[in-house]
């Protein structure tokens, strides 16, 4: 028979289940240890900052509360504010009993508002009666003893005793890391840590990832956690993200659209804790999400006063309670975030918080566990997310330089709303990048044909033959390349930082592997490749660029045996291969890579009455739907057959320039056809990417690609079609939209 | 979309130098302009001499067919070879107009027309001679 599940709705959940999205295995983990037996007694849930740990463990007891004959759970989160570790062991046996009884009760009530210790014993069943009185009697006992170790063991013993006489129990317990700040003799981390290995019972410890595991060791590493089955709680991922605003913005009557939900998802870092509190205080002020300014002005109020001021706020009060160096925390925090690379020296920091050596480490531990700031050897380095980046630069300004508020707040929403497009633009290229990293994570020693790392031999063989034939083609090659096996891949910036300030960290990539199948010196080589920027086919002087920029990182890091690998989208011109070739680096094209990838197993990563909508994926010659679909509009308007002829080549440049210059993920283009009087006017816009830089409204003055290189090697045969569009159509204009681009064009009728 | 496809025609230059006719198909764009453009540079490396360009039935063109299209009459130019357009449409005539590759190839409302004016061509004398 299955559990009897009742209607009870939350506990001690803070949102409806409905609307708790992008957690499902995890909840599904925890709920899984009621069960007797199998898998995993215990977990470790390592949560970054924000991530919703917490709530995560209180919809689990929801979950498991609502179970009834299962396991009772019991969620604990320690606190500072318990100031010692008797005081937290009391509130745990306190909790431990309230909950256990209501859940066997199956009384809600009692979790929030349970009556003392001795209280309790009243309202237990009888078949409890005996274990709870026992342990009631025994914390009295250890507590009148003043025997605080017999205490902690007492309390956090209970649900071992509870077992062993038939209750049950998931121990739920959270923010362990706060147990390292409680007075006392016990060290209370790893004897929560003991009692979790030791009992049998099944416990989740959750807290800090930075910090959880050295508070639950102590001073001597305890071979129990070893045991423990680890799991990480991060921020969610986009499509997770884009729920929680969704779900959150409907059930709060907050208007939202889809551009200023993707934004929420990137500014916010697709933290649980920033989208509620950001939601919530939209439906506290009666505010809308349906423009980027909506969510700016909402955003900017979060980090000045609201929710997220509030959160880091606390944080700091813990780390530097005194409001002085909170001051000075700040501005040193401030100085390095400013710095080039966001480092500053540590005695920087000593000096200027006037501190010493053991306080500052503390400082910097209470900082590394929030994810502020890393402490590295001789230096410190403040944590660069936008959120906090942002509240860090805010709070400076008012606390530390004292500048009037109305400027500060007038600032950081011009700021922000100037970023706006720049977040969106570095998501659409982190998705639209090949993942280089990942590709070459799956070489494994696999033997491909060598055109697919050659782009001259590859376009020779295969360019414009049919698929099916490029298949076939690549089959019966005989020269192939067997690949290293990959041991470790990594974005280039991280092995040699100014390559940050060239390319997108997705775009480039270093991979040590070995290319014999022992694991020997003459067998190490590292693969250095990059994902190069060209509508056309790379020109010898671009190559010959990305060729130094590789070679730079090689150097740098005293990698030995290198292969350079240069993806560019439409290849590589003669001469540019021929460079390839002196320097002994492969080059492939995007389709080749495509081609690599599927051999590899790893897919490379898809109105009003007188309107016509409709909305086509990008590719497979898409454009030529909308244009039938235009001339049948224009002939019923009685456009003159140049007129229609006009029209179509227009929008088709329209759309192919949607597709071209978007980076769009969803991959759609949305074409609307107005029917006035005297004219068509035909909108075409896509999400993604703004029109590219030194396109003024009117379409005229075509820059390329914000300065990439505008096809050398190729003559300037490129970039013709807003010039056509302009010629073909009477009047074309760029709408100003929040998140890529719309173009309108208009044709008079002339009968 | 029809394919464009290759057929070759008879020699007829005083020297017997081959001349391809190559049919763009109905849509010119970027895939449909690489397999003109594979064709053209087959037989360009096969020493043809004189290469058409058959656009009857090609409704539409765009610039990135365009450029392609460039790419061929530059890869014919440095090879000696002329390039003539034939069976384009007066749209198509004004598209090739407006980017300016009337100013590299010749244009001809017939494939004899076309298949005439290389044979011009040929029997004219190279510059500077």
């Amino acid at each position: 028979m299955p559990p009897k599940s009742n209607k009870t709705g939350r506990i001690l959940g803070r949102v409806v289940p409905e609307h708790f999205v992008g957690r499902g295995e995890r909840l599904r983990e925890i709920a899984a240890l009621a069960a007797p037996g199998s898998g995993p007694r215990n977990l470790l849930l390592l949560a970054a900052p924000h991530a919703g740990a917490s709530e995560l463990l209180r919809q689990s007891f929801d979950e498991l509360f609502r179970q009834r004959g299962s396991a009772s759970p019991v969620y604990f989160d320690f606190s500072r504010k318990d100031r010692t570790t008797a005081a937290a062991a009391r509130r745990f046996l306190h909790a431990f009993l309230a909950q256990t009884v209501a859940h066997r009760r199956h009384e809600p009530a009692l979790v929030s508002s349970a009556p003392p210790l001795r209280g309790l014993l009243d309202l237990a069943a009888p078949s409890d009666y005996e274990w709870v009185e026992g342990l009631v009697e025994s914390f009295e006992r250890a507590e009148g003893a003043a025997d605080e170790r017999s205490l902690v063991r007492v309390c956090f013993g209970a649900p071992q005793a509870a077992a062993a006489r038939g209750a049950r129990t998931v121990v739920l317990l959270d923010d362990v890391q706060a147990a390292e700040h409680l007075r006392g003799e016990v060290e209370l981390g790893s004897e929560v840590a003991q009692a979790a290995a030791q009992s049998g019972v099944p416990f989740v410890l959750a807290g800090l990832r930075r910090r959880l595991l050295d508070v639950l060791n102590g001073a001597a590493a305890l071979g129990g956690l070893d045991l423990m089955k680890r799991v990480h709680l991060s921020a969610l991922k986009d499509g997770e993200a884009r729920a929680l605003v969704g779900h959150l913005a409907g059930a709060h009557g907050v208007a939202l659209n889809d551009e200023t939900r993707d934004l929420a998802v990137q500014q916010l870092e697709g933290s649980p804790a920033f989208i509620t509190s950001l939601v919530r205080a939209a439906q506290v002020k009666g505010s809308s999400l349906e423009s980027f300014r909506d969510f700016q002005t909402l955003y900017v109020d979060e980090l000045m006063g609201g929710g997220i001021h509030r959160r880091f706020g606390s944080v700091l009060e813990e780390v530097a309670p005194a409001p002085g160096l909170r001051r000075g925390l700040l501005r040193v925090l401030h100085e390095s975030a400013t710095n080039v690379g966001g480092k500053s020296p540590a005695e920087v920091w000593l000096k200027r918080l006037g501190l010493d050596a053991v306080e500052l480490e503390r400082l910097m531990r209470a900082l590394h566990s929030h994810e502020l700031a890393s402490f590295q050897a001789t230096y410190v380095e403040a944590t660069p997310g936008p959120v906090w980046s942002d509240y860090l630069r805010a709070s400076y300004r008012l606390q530390v330089s004292v500048e009037p508020r109305a400027l500060v707040v007038a600032d950081t929403l011009v700021e922000a709303l100037k970023r706006a497009p720049r977040t969106m633009a570095r998501h659409y290229r982190r998705e639209s990048a090949l993942k280089l990293n990942e590709l070459m994570r799956r070489f494994d020693f696999q033997r491909v044909p060598a055109s697919l790392l050659n782009y001259d031999r590859y376009a020779r063989l295969y360019r414009g033959v049919p698929a099916d034939e490029v298949a076939a083609g690549l089959d019966a090659e005989t020269d192939l390349v067997r690949l290293p096996q990959v041991v470790h891949a990594a974005s280039c910036a991280w092995f040699h930082p100014p390559m940050a300030q060239v390319c997108d960290e997705e775009r480039c990539a270093v991979a040590h592997g070995f290319d014999t199948t022992t694991y020997a010196d003459a067998g190490e080589v590292v693969w250095v490749a990059a994902e190069i920027e060209s509508k056309l086919e790379a020109g010898r002087a671009l190559t010959e660029v990305w060729l130094e920029r590789l070679t730079q990182v090689a150097v740098a890091c005293g990698f030995e045996r290198v292969r350079l690998w240069l993806v560019a989208p439409e290849g590589f011109s003669s001469e540019a291969s021929e460079l390839l070739h002196e320097r002994e680096a492969f080059g492939s094209s995007r389709r080749q890579l495509e081609l690599l990838a599927e051999r590899l197993g790893a897919g490379a990563e898809s109105a009003a009455a007188n309107e016509f909508a409709m909305e086509i994926p990008m590719g497979e010659d898409t454009e030529l739907i909308a244009a039938n679909t235009v001339e049948q509009i224009a002939r019923r308007m009685e456009f003159q057959p140049e007129a229609i002829n006009q029209i179509k080549t227009a929008l088709v440049e329209a759309c192919i320039n949607a597709s071209e210059h978007s980076l769009s993920t969803e991959r759609k283009i949305y074409n609307r056809f107005r029917v006035e009087n005297d004219k068509l006017v035909i909108t075409v816009s896509s999400r993604g990417l703004s029109a590219p830089a030194g396109i003024s409204d009117n379409g005229a003055s075509f820059v390329e690609n914000n300065g990439h290189e505008s096809g050398e090697g190729a003559k300037g045969r490129r970039g013709w079609g807003l010039k056509l569009i302009r010629t073909l159509m009477d009047d074309v204009e760029f709408e100003r939209v929040d998140d890529g681009t719309r173009l309108r064009m208009t044709k008079y009728l002339r009968k | 979309m029809t394919e464009p496809s290759l057929v070759p025609a008879p020699p007829i230059s005083p020297g017997g130098a081959e001349i391809a006719v190559v049919y763009a198909g109905d849509y010119v764009n970027k895939l449909s302009g690489q397999r003109i453009e594979r064709e053209c540079l087959l037989r360009l490396e096969g020493g043809c001499r004189g290469l058409v360009i058959n656009f009857r039935g090609t409704e539409l063109v765009n610039s990135i067919g365009v450029s392609i299209l460039l790419g061929v009459i530059e890869a014919a130019e440095e090879r000696g070879t002329r390039v003539v357009f034939s069976h384009a449409s007066r749209h198509t005539v004004k598209l090739f107009d407006l980017l300016g590759l009337t100013r590299h190839v010749a244009l001809a409302d017939t494939d004899e027309a076309a298949l005439a004016t290389l044979a011009e061509f040929a029997v004219a004398p190279p510059p500077g001679h």
